[in-house]
């Protein structure tokens, strides 16, 4: 089985994976793309790589029993998809106490409230197969517990439960 | 597009499509003054009925009529979200939005899709808009 752990940066996922127990690995997808250089070219303006998701497709190969954890997550071919969600201001606040930039940060609670990442993942993989989690104000660990749960089949799946477009 | 003569009053329709929800809003072309906005309504729990066509085009038509009332007569367009564009995507999105602004009488201009990109260091390779 395969497990896209995706959603908005800043909504927790790497956080919340480490702290999964499961048979299954981990991989922390974005380390991957910078360290094997997976890129495309360069975005200059927002000091980011453009991800080449057919290298990235191909240097996963047939792995399996894998959760992917990435906002990129859902660009591929998996079995289940995971998206958190975090109610913008709380993202926000969560990236710059990372230490990531003002601009970095609004545009990704930007891209929260309209629910970029929650359709994409809907438009590739289908309702049946995306769970949404609603991360905000909820702890990392039960965080975890709630990704377990979509593991072992003891969710359904759901998709755009929360609504953060007053964000705007 | 069509094109502004000098004497036409022209706004800017900001196009927010959202999953299950699309807002408009309606500023003059500075941006800075708000001359109408829709009131999308915030839909939990999957509160379809706000996000069909119908709902898009009755509020697409009320801001419309409300910024004609102000002398307004046509609009550019920016667009900030996928919103409905997709077969699975209940959103009346976008496109659906702007076709529902020129029935009601505005001129549509330039149209620009300036929809958000999360990024940490890394992105996807296009823009997920319209
Ligand atoms: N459930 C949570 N509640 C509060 N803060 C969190 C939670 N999960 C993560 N964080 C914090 O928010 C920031 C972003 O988390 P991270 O796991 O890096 O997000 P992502 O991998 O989705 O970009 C980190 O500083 C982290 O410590
Ligand atoms: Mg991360």
């Amino acid at each position: 089985m395969r497990v896209a752990v995706t959603g908005t940066p800043g909504t927790g996922k790497t956080t919340a994976t480490d702290l999964v127990e499961s048979d299954l690995d981990v991989i922390h997808l974005n380390e991957v793309i910078k360290s094997e250089d997976l890129s495309l070219r360069e975005d200059a303006e927002r000091d980011t790589l453009v991800a080449d998701m057919d290298a990235v497709e191909e240097w996963l190969g047939d792995r399996d029993g894998v959760i992917v954890d990435s906002h990129l997550a859902h660009h591929l071919p998996v079995d289940k998809v995971v998206v958190l969600r975090c109610q913008p201001e709380e993202l926000e606040g969560r990236l710059t106490e990372r230490g990531e930039s003002e601009a970095k940060a609004e545009e990704n609670a930007e891209s929260e409230a309209l629910d970029i990442v929650l359709s994409e993942a809907v438009e590739n993989h289908g309702l049946e197969a995306v769970y949404e989690i609603d991360a905000t104000d909820r702890s990392p660990e039960a965080v975890a517990r709630e990704i377990e749960r979509v593991l072992a089949d003891e969710r359904e799946p759901s998709a755009g439960e929360v609504s953060f477009i007053d964000y705007l | 597009m069509a094109e502004e003569a000098p004497d036409d009053i022209w706004g800017i329709a900001h196009v927010h499509a959202s999953f299950n929800n699309t807002i408009i809003t309606i500023t003059d072309q500075t941006g800075a003054e708000t001359l109408a906005k829709s009131s999308g309504g915030t839909v939990v729990k999957q509160n379809r009925d706000e996000a069909s066509p119908y709902a898009a085009m009755q509020m697409a038509e009320t801001v419309a009529e409300e910024v004609k009332a102000q002398g307004v007569e046509g609009v550019h367009v920016r667009v900030r979200g996928p919103g409905g564009n997709q077969q699975t995507n209940p959103g009346p999105g976008a496109q659906a939005t702007i076709r529902a602004l020129a029935r009601a009488g505005l001129e549509i201009g330039r149209i620009e899709d300036v929809t958000p990109i999360p990024h940490d260091g890394t992105r996807g390779p296009k823009n997920s808009g319209f």
